[in-house]
């Protein structure tokens, strides 16, 4: 399995194929709703150099606190589809070459990770425990007293972080709506086999 | 008499064992699951989680980090007495809550919906969501405590208030659809278990849903051999959809489809979907009449 050095080169980006399984290694920042909210929205964003820092990873971690020191408990990358909404315009604000998270993003957000030459990976399967093993420092927190441990910025450094897959490549192509394409080619055969009328259709009650 | 502390001891075990455990019915039919799919990406999915499980439960990390929505449902006997009360176990459930909330074992995810304020302990109004259920002959009192994580819940909840000229056809186009929708790209985190509630009032349609996903052991069918019938339809169904774990390619978008019933108005047909995520969460602490608590991941049949 290939290890990426973050920032992500556009030639990484560009040569990874989708579903290929990878690691990343070096800097990234984490968020959730609210840094895709305020930074959209408010223009109110994590004071960070982007291209060093330049891989976004959507999770709300487990933190807990040493004495000054910070701990992963645990971070389980969380649904990258709520973000939809924003998600475009946080790739071109910030020029992000790389996405982590769960689920997938919509073909807006896939427009705009082609445009930039960047890829959204997704998790496999449940990892919150290993990939806490594998921040290797947390170099700094931004608003956490405004937003909380959930959903403030942290800065880890990752070493071998993953496995993910790319479920979105460089040129917009996506892993999973390939797959729900097959899903609903199936659905008429699954249906009739439910004995489901052809062509049914729910009472209509509203004109 | 059960004390007040032996019952909010219960609950803080029980939804901290919840949230560092995985329970045994749910990681042998992950395990099969593991050993029937064949896509690589299906299988590395499960394998992962597995050995996520593994590290929570030598670790004491957590089986998954969403640990969501903290949830207790409290059954208890004709002659159960708590000290202070019944009124005392939402003070119990609580407490609980907020020390699991400090020691890391539930992450603070309860904000105020409008605006999104984070108290940092999880509990507010109508949280931690306790449902006390009078079922038992005795005087004990058990315990399900069920951390439902953000996925399962956000993504996989549906309902539709169908017809009775919308039969069973109807049922069997909803269910199966939302499954295709809540296991599209992963989203309610399958293999997942599927709960649906037919009948009854919008609200007890939604809770026999809920119910029928998080406190039914797997393996356990519907008593009513019609209502078994339709669970056993769907499941086969669900399998044929070509979703698997994680919405992967593959076989198992669901590990079990649990439905259950009430009777409803003449004139409705109200059905509801709830899912559960792959993870299973619930752990269970049963009080006995003199105080002594048993900790199990085992559900008695439902
Ligand atoms: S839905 Fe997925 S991410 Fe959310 S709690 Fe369940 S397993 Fe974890």
């Amino acid at each position: 399995m290939r290890d990426i050095k973050l920032p992500m080169s556009e030639a990484d980006a560009k040569s990874l194929k989708l579903g290929e399984m990878v690691t990343v290694s070096g800097l990234l920042f984490t968020g959730r709703s609210r840094l895709h909210i305020r930074a959209v929205e408010d223009n109110i964003f994590p004071p960070i150099d982007y291209e060093k820092i330049n891989c976004f990873f959507h999770v709300g971690p487990v933190m807990r606190q040493n004495g000054d020191e910070w701990e992963v408990v645990s971070c389980e990358p969380t649904s990258s589809i709520r973000f939809e909404r924003y998600g475009a315009d946080v790739v071109r604000k910030f020029n992000l070459r790389t996405l982590i998270g769960k689920t997938t993003m919509g073909p807006r957000t896939a427009e705009a990770l082609k445009e930039v030459g960047g890829v959204y990976l997704t998790k496999i399967g449940l990892s919150g425990n290993a990939l806490r093993g594998q921040v290797k420092k947390v170099h700094d927190v931004h608003f956490l007293d405004e937003l909380g441990k959930t959903e403030c910025t942290w800065i880890y450094e990752v070493e071998n972080f993953g496995p993910f897959f790319v479920a979105i490549d460089a040129d917009g192509n996506n892993y999973f709506e390939d797959l729900a394409r097959e899903a609903d080619a199936k659905m008429p055969e699954i249906e009739a086999e439910l004995g489901i009328p052809e062509g049914y259709t729910y009472t209509e009650v509203n004109g | 008499m059960i004390k007040r502390e032996v019952v909010t001891d219960a609950m803080y075990n029980a939804i901290r064992l919840g949230a560092t455990k995985m329970p045994p019915d749910i990681r042998a039919a992950l395990q099969r699951a593991l050993e029937e799919e064949l896509d690589p990406m299906a299988k590395k999915h499960l394998e992962v989680s597995l050995q996520n499980a593994d590290l929570s439960e030598k670790g004491n990390g957590l089986v998954c980090a969403d640990t969501g929505f903290p949830m207790f449902f409290v059954h208890a006997g004709k002659s159960t007495v708590i000290e202070g009360g019944f009124n005392t176990l939402k003070a119990c459930a609580e407490e609980a809550t907020a020390r699991a909330t400090a020691e890391c074992f539930l992450r603070p995810t309860m904000v105020h919906p409008l605006t999104r304020k984070n108290p940092g302990d999880n509990i507010g109004p109508g949280m931690p969501k306790m449902e006390l259920i009078f079922d038992r002959e005795d005087d004990g009192l058990e315990i399900i405590a069920a951390p439902k994580g953000g996925g399962s819940e956000i993504f996989g909840t549906f309902y539709r208030m169908m017809f009775p000229a919308d039969g069973e056809a109807g049922i069997k186009k909803f269910v199966i659809e939302c499954i295709k929708d809540a296991c599209y790209a992963g989203k309610v985190c399958p293999p997942a278990i599927i709960g649906v509630g037919i009948g009854g009032t919008a609200d007890l349609c939604m809770g026999l849903a809920k119910k029928a996903a998080l406190l039914r052991p797997i393996g356990a069918h519907h008593p009513d051999p019609e209502v078994a019938r339709l669970e056993k339809e769907l499941y086969d169904a669900a399998r044929k959809l070509g979703i698997g774990p994680m919405g992967s390619r593959g076989i198992n978008a669901v590990l079990a489809i649990n439905l259950d019933i009430a009777v409803t108005h003449t004139a409705a047909l109200p059905v509801a979907v709830n899912a559960q995520c792959l993870v299973g969460r619930r752990w269970v602490a049963r009080i006995d009449g003199n105080g002594n608590i048993n900790y199990t991941g085992v559900l008695e049949n439902a």
